[in-house]
């Protein structure tokens, strides 16, 4: 089977290109009133493809609403293309009112950060947004690939990934930190519960520098509501770093008919000159 | 060229003895067992590999004498080896390209292999490039990129993967083998048992090459263990080197 790309394909991904650099513009406006940034990529054109698993209403466009599609195993399959439209999470993760439980040397750490800008954000130097922000910035979607013993997440963001383990298998008994740490998931009914943990303490949980220590225990609980929403609960145990775990919930949404493009960072150093306070 | 220096301290790679490795009698991964079927029957190439032999990297046309290079590409190949592979994008945490990704022998790569795609995850950068296999075509109009846009299709046993798309920046290896934006590459992986894979890879791109040229390179697999996270911070030292 061969899928076809007609003009109107073209004229659709060209719109949304359009549609994308609005987001870009959005999500850095948000950190731009403060920080001046520079918008840091390039933003290429997405590829609008006609994916022969979209479900389609009676006019041919994908129907977001319809039921959630499963495994083999009966399962909910989460593979595809998403996004969290709301840059605000990007800026802050707490932004819905959430009440941070900091000790007292994260909180100096954070207000330090959003004094001078997180002019030393690690994406600044082409390191990676870590666990959620890579999930969080609306111009780069994220592309999640299920298979029986591992579920992908490629970001689209630097062009990275990460691999949550469905093998069985357990966590080493000794982990050199890093910066996406190491992924166990499991199944509690239709939620998939990816648990992370041997995290290094460099990244950021956001742009605005919510910070976490090398203690940070990250567990994620996908639920895909229907075919073009996906919910993620995210519990951030730190006890060096917050009194007790807190939680946030994000909201994604599908791309559908897309597919993610190459974002290579190259040596980005221009973030790093931003003058804060 | 022969001592350019490791770029990356290499954590330990773990063992966890994983439950769909065949293994011999005394409970040793068994590497010459039958390739692994997977989606419709074909060979899963699923699995973590490095290339068999280093010398690909330092120059990719090792078994083949030299590439038949257009006047320019040889005057370029020329320049960059001279130059020790000063410059090159890998030092400034630039993906190695297609195919020296998978030919960085400190760095095995790993493959994931589903129905409508094979995903190969790179140790090295912590990159990744995707194959489809889902039935599309090349999309009418793509930004170049690094890797390319990558369609795949079954000969048999043989998974045959062709990139377009290409920018004309990576290299095929590091003392500099160029190519143009007119680069068509074609991939032949073959996996005859467990333990072995060959990629036979075909150059094609009338500006940089008289002719279309390939190269077979053999890798082995890396059984019970996982990748481990290699992300290149600023690496800046390399471009100190000094060549001729």
């Amino acid at each position: 089977m061969e899928l076809r790309y007609d003009q109107s394909d073209v004229q659709a991904s060209k719109r949304l290109a359009g549609r994308r650099g609005l987001f870009a513009r959005a999500n850095v406006a948000g950190i731009s009133m403060k920080f001046g940034a520079t918008v840091l990529f390039l933003l290429l054109q997405w590829v609008n493809v006609p994916l022969p698993n979209t479900p389609r209403t009676a006019d041919g466009k994908p129907n977001l609403t319809a039921p959630v599609p499963r495994t083999s195993d009966g399962k909910p399959d989460l593979s595809g293309l998403w996004r969290n439209p709301d840059g605000k999470y990007l800026a802050n993760i707490a932004a819905d009112g959430i009440v941070v439980p900091f000790q007292p040397g994260a909180e100096a750490l954070y207000k330090e950060r959003q004094e001078n800008f997180s002019k030393d954000r690690p994406s600044g130097r082409c390191l990676p947004h870590g666990i959620p922000d890579a999930m969080l910035v609306p111009a780069t979607p994220f592309k999640l690939v299920q298979t029986p013993g591992v579920t992908l997440i490629l970001y689209e963001n630097q062009g990275r990934f990460r691999q949550v383990f469905t093998d069985g298998r357990d966590f080493p008994k000794q982990m050199d930190p890093t910066w996406l740490g190491y992924s166990v998931g499991k199944w509690d009914g239709d939620t998939f519960v990816a648990d992370t943990r041997g995290l290094n303490d460099q990244t950021y949980l956001d742009d605005g520098g919510h910070p976490h220590s090398d203690a940070y225990h990250a567990v994620e609980r996908f639920h895909r509501r229907d075919f073009g929403h996906m919910d993620m609960e995210l519990t951030i145990d730190d006890p060096k770093a917050y009194q007790r775990p807190w939680k946030v919930t994000f909201h994604f949404e599908l791309f559908p008919d897309n597919e993610i493009m190459e974002s290579v960072c190259e040596n980005e150093l221009d973030w790093q000159h931003r003058v804060g306070k | 060229m022969k001592l350019a220096f490791i770029a990356f301290l290499l954590g330990q790679w773990i063992s966890l003895s994983l439950p769909n490795t065949p293994r011999t009698p005394e409970g040793k991964p068994d590497l010459y067992a039958p390739s692994p079927k997977g989606y419709n029957g074909r060979p899963d190439f699923s699995g973590i590999w490095r290339v068999a032999a280093s010398k690909y990297l330092f120059n990719i046309t090792v078994d083949i004498g030299e590439a038949p290079f257009q006047p320019w590409a040889a005057e370029l190949y020329k320049r960059r080896s001279d130059a020790l592979g000063k410059d090159r994008p890998s030092e400034r945490c630039i993906p190695h390209g297609i195919p020296d990704g998978m030919l960085v022998a400190n760095s095995p790569f790993k493959i994931v292999q589903t129905a409508g795609e094979m995903v190969i995850l790179y140790e090295e950068f912590n990159h990744f490039r995707q194959i489809f296999t889902d039935g599309r075509g090349f999309p009418p109009e793509t930004s170049p990129s690094w890797f390319g846009y990558s369609i795949g299709r079954w000969d048999g046993d043989t998974f045959v993967a062709e990139t377009t798309g290409f920018n004309d920046q990576s290299w095929f290896d590091d003392p500099g083998h160029p190519h143009s934006d007119a680069l068509r590459v074609t991939e032949r992986f073959r996996r005859p048992d467990f333990g072995h894979m060959t990629v036979e890879v075909t150059i094609d791109d009338p500006k940089a090459y008289t002719k279309p040229w390939s190269v077979k390179i053999p890798f082995n697999l890396l059984p019970d263990t996982e990748l481990i996270e290699s992300i290149c911070e600023n690496e800046r030292d390399h471009a100190h080197i000094v060549g001729k």
